[in-house]
């Protein structure tokens, strides 16, 4: 490796002093400025295996209440709901009126200070009542034109989608801010291209040079550095990706990083100049003018209300989050407590079988209605399975089938199911004509003398599928059906070509694994793995219907290699497996409710008339569960299919919208309670986990995963325009990895407007912070907790609510968290 | 003092973070011009905030990471004053060490 240039020697002497304000940085204190500024923004996925992800994590050091503030401030954002949306969810019922008195009581320091009378008759908590329920808001600060962000992002556009560009652009070859710089060239005046001439080609050094030139060579750049990733957190965001997570080959196929955007930003600013921040103003003197008009009040308000005067709106916000939570966990709490007292927690008979979910609060109530069909159990578990697989087909990219937190540790080859030959054979022949087909379209559309005739070429054709799958979607989903069922190909557990398999001591791993981490005991005629997907069309976030477990992709092929596993000889004897254990693989269509089971032919005949059975119970619950997920959509239950298949349909579900609560206990905590799919529910029984591990794992990734996917929720509602996606009509994908919203600007991050709100304008998810609920010894929870820095951090920042159910003791404790406001 | 022939004086710089910015304290150690060193990762001990346990199976970014490498004292050096940035507002530790190694061109860069 070269050594670094430096712009400036590095003197021990002088970085221990105060540093000058003309000093130079060196290019390994910028790497590192740049690093670190990476992190203001999470990566951004592509749409083939979305994640869902805070988008303020670069914030998470911080108390949730100060994060917020400061996110608003670096995004340009309002990571709050508006109060005005508030209001329409109290109207609605969602937050309770007596909850917000709570909060606000609470933030004024108790009854006794909250019942202080101001005026006659007038006390602390009407004030403040008023200026939560009453008050006009602030009025929202306008949009910052950043023309100098819009020129970089159109630069990464051209750059990153250079393999579907047809006119490559010759600059692209010198790199992302070669790039940026020529297209930022291209826009000035030659009379004034020298002013920028000086400027260094290597990325570092154009930054040192900027930050120099800005006369911003403070002490620490960083700042400066973070607000140029926040101007376009997607684009960085899929930089992070890129550098970060993606595979080698991928990454090298448009290689840049975050200096490279960085620079480009900063180079964008010399010539077109940086915009103006416009903060958000709070006007003291009106908001006492109309309080004193709505409460009529005559004399002037005493100076001790000035706290309630100074208000910002994102506190106002956040005293609602508070009662909106309060309103979801107290009854939550009060249900479990009965629960967790009641008799009859543990079931004497063998059940029917045994069912084990992924923790998606979408599983909730397919378990719930499963239950209800008869002897059924149920197990909440991560749908990856616990398996640190990618799969690929023969040639193909391999996809990766776990959480995005740890690396895939072994390729799976995707081969022909056993018995199902035939029909992947099918499969592979119409997928080889369909991409012959498309990338001739392709040839056709970008060719310069082919282009203007592609119309007229497959026109007709086109337009009679565009017909077609408008008028009869479900016809059309019965045609592409027929291309072949993509499950005839499962991943094989023997090595294949560069795939390694999986050996036979780590298949035995994998299923004590399983055992010990869900603390189940395979005991029934049928142990189904069910993993879960979506189903929709033409839509650039169906993979943020699949299972966030498996990285944004359905979970069947796991849920496949675990059945097989556990239906070795070898894995059932090492593991006394009981004879008439029968594993199977599944799939949730979480789009439909059907659970459609795999590999039933290899089933020994004796356990045909089981499977009968489950199917059939499976088809009632899954009627149940559409029926009341209709009633959600507004819609009619059989609708539901025809929704997944059309391609105008910008809702085919609900998602994980109303996530709420992560519950970690054994599932008769949760059976009698209807939890309204809020819940992400892990099985866990304390007693067989003296160490802990069980537990650490469960917080260090499940719901880790499940509090990327809550505050991806959160922030998409309060600020869907910055935080979220917007609105899906004008969404355009653009290289296959994200979308843009008209024809330019930033990568669009988080969920879409319509995935979020009622078409009304109400917010269908109500803005919560995550509440873990642990059934286990207060002691055990805390050396858990106090062990490991992200929980910490979670926990005592407010940014998830922890409460243990101590089953010992009977009480109920919260960790305690910084206060919000 | 140095009495052997075959060793070299040089410093040694061992770093312990939490897993999570390893990405930071390796651009560190290469744009300083390091010219390798060993990551030893699931580590675990006890610090200000109480003892720290290892890794968790399913996040490769639990834990703590211990950065051991060698290399010519300016380089060493520099790298260390560049980490100084870093632990403004992260948790870890850093130490410098006088050290001999054999085959001192396997830990200079150029």
């Amino acid at each position: 490796m070269k050594p670094a240039t430096l712009l400036a020697p590095a003197h021990p002497a002088e970085a221990a002093s105060p540093v000058p304000a003309t000093r130079q940085f060196t290019r390994a204190e910028l790497a590192l400025a740049v690093e670190l500024a990476a992190r203001t923004v999470p990566p951004l996925w592509p749409l083939d295996g979305a994640i869902a992800v805070n988008p303020l994590s670069g914030f998470e050091t911080e108390p949730f209440g100060k994060a917020v503030r400061l996110a608003a401030e670096t995004f340009r954002a309002r990571p709050w709901l508006p109060l005005a949306l508030w209001r329409r969810l109290l109207t609605d019922g969602a937050v309770e009126e007596a909850a917000l008195r709570t909060a606000a009581t609470a933030w004024l320091g108790g009854p006794d200070a909250a019942a202080a009378n101001v005026a006659a008759g007038v006390s602390r908590l009407d004030l403040l009542m008023a200026r939560l329920l009453h008050l006009p808001e602030d009025p929202a600060p306008q949009p910052v034109t950043d023309p100098a962000a819009l020129l970089v992002a159109d630069a990464c556009a051209a750059y990153f989608s250079r393999p579907v560009v047809a006119f490559g652009s010759a600059a692209a070859t010198g790199g992302l801010f070669a790039l940026a710089r020529a297209l930022v060239t291209e826009q000035m005046p030659r009379a004034r291209r020298a002013d920028t001439a000086t400027c260094p080609a290597q990325p570092l050094d154009a930054i040192g040079w900027a930050l120099g030139r800005e006369g911003a060579a403070d002490a620490n750049p960083q700042t400066r550095l973070a607000r140029c990733v926040a101007r376009l957190p997607g684009w960085a965001g899929h930089i992070r990706w890129r550098t970060e997570q993606a595979d080698p080959d991928m990454a090298a196929e448009a290689p840049a990083d975050m200096a490279d955007l960085i620079a480009a930003l900063l180079f964008a600013d010399a010539v077109l100049g940086a915009p103006e921040a416009a903060p958000m103003r709070h006007d003291p003197a009106a908001t006492v003018r109309q309080l004193a008009q709505h409460l009529g009040l005559d004399a002037p308000l005493p100076d001790t209300v000035e706290e309630i005067v100074a208000l910002d709106p994102a506190a106002l916000s956040l005293l609602f989050m508070q009662a909106a939570e309060d309103s979801f966990t107290t009854p939550l709490l009060a249900r479990l407590s009965a629960a967790q007292t009641s008799a009859g927690r543990s079931d004497a008979h063998v059940p029917d079988a045994q069912l084990v979910f992924c923790i998606d609060v979408r599983s909730e109530p397919m378990r719930r209605a499963v239950e209800a069909q008869g002897a059924y159990q149920t197990v909440g578990y991560a749908g990856f399975f616990g398996l640190m697989i990618a799969v690929a087909e023969p040639g193909q990219r391999r996809q990766r089938q776990l959480p995005v937190l740890v690396s895939p540790q072994h390729d799976l080859a995707l081969l022909p199911a056993r018995g199902c030959e035939g029909e992947a054979e099918r499969l592979r022949t119409r997928r080889h004509r369909r991409a012959a087909a498309l990338t001739l379209f392709d040839r056709l559309k970008a060719g310069s003398a082919t282009a203007y005739a592609t119309a007229e070429t497959v026109g007709a054709a086109a337009g009679a599928w565009m017909a077609l799958r408008t008028a009869a979607p479900l016809l059309a989903r019965r045609l592409l059906r027929r291309q072949g069922d993509p499950h005839a190909l499962m991943p094989s557990l023997d090595p294949h070509g560069s795939c390694t398999g999986l050996t036979p001591d780590e298949r035995l791993a994998y299923a004590r694994g399983f055992i010990a981490l869900t603390g189940i005991r395979p005991q029934s005629r049928l142990v189904v793995l069910t993993g879960h997907a979506g189903e929709a069309v033409n839509n650039p976030y169906a993979s943020a219907l699949d299972c966030g477990a498996c990285a944004g992709h359905g979970g069947a092929p796991n849920a496949r290699v675990l059945a097989a596993i556990f239906n070795e000889p070898a894995i059932r004897a090492a593991l006394d497996i009981p004879e008439q254990c029968w594993f199977l693989g599944a799939e949730h269509n979480t789009t439909t409710d059907e659970i459609r089971l795999f590999d039933t032919h290899l089933a020994p005949a004796s356990h045909h008339g089981d499977i009968a059975a489950l199917s059939a119970s499976l088809v009632e619950a899954g009627a149940g569960v559409r029926a009341a997920r209709a009633t959600r959509l507004h819609r009619p239950a059989d609708d539901l299919a025809r929704g997944a298949a059309h391609w105008a349909e910008v809702r085919p579900e609900w998602g994980l919208t109303g996530n709420a609560a992560f519950i970690v206990a054994p599932r008769s905590l949760t059976r009698s309670v209807d939890l309204g799919g809020a819940a992400f529910l892990h099985d866990y029984d304390w007693r067989g986990d003296a160490s802990g591990e069980a537990l650490a794992t469960i917080l260090t990734a499940p719901m880790v995963v499940a509090q990327w996917i809550n505050c991806q929720y959160l922030f998409s509602t309060a600020d869907n325009e910055v935080l979220g996606a917007g609105d899906k009509t004008v969404h355009n994908p653009v290289g296959g990895f994200g979308v843009l919203r008209g024809n330019g600007g930033d990568l669009a991050i988080g969920l879409p407007r319509q995935s979020l709100f009622h078409d009304d304008g109400t917010p269908a998810h109500v803005p919560r912070r995550l509440t873990t609920i642990v059934e286990a010894p207060v002691e055990h929870v805390r050396a858990v907790v106090e062990g490991q820095d992200v929980l910490r951090r979670l926990f005592g920042n407010g940014w998830v609510h922890l409460v243990i159910l101590d089953p010992i003791t009977g009480q109920q404790h919260r960790w305690p968290s910084v206060p919000l406001s | 003092m140095n009495d052997n022939p075959t060793l070299s004086s040089m410093k040694k710089i061992e770093v312990v973070v939490h897993a999570a910015d390893h990405r930071l304290i390796e651009s560190a150690l290469a744009e300083a011009g390091i010219a390798g060193w060993t990551m030893i990762r699931d580590v675990a001990g006890m610090g200000h905030s109480g003892f720290h346990q290892g890794r968790t199976i399913f996040s490769d970014e639990t834990g703590l990471v211990m950065f051991v490498g060698v290399g010519p004292s300016e380089r060493v050096r520099q790298a260390a004053d560049t980490l100084r940035g870093f632990f403004a507002s992260h948790a870890g530790v850093l130490f410098l060490s006088d050290v001999e190694v054999m085959r001192s061109d396997y830990f200079r860069a150029d």
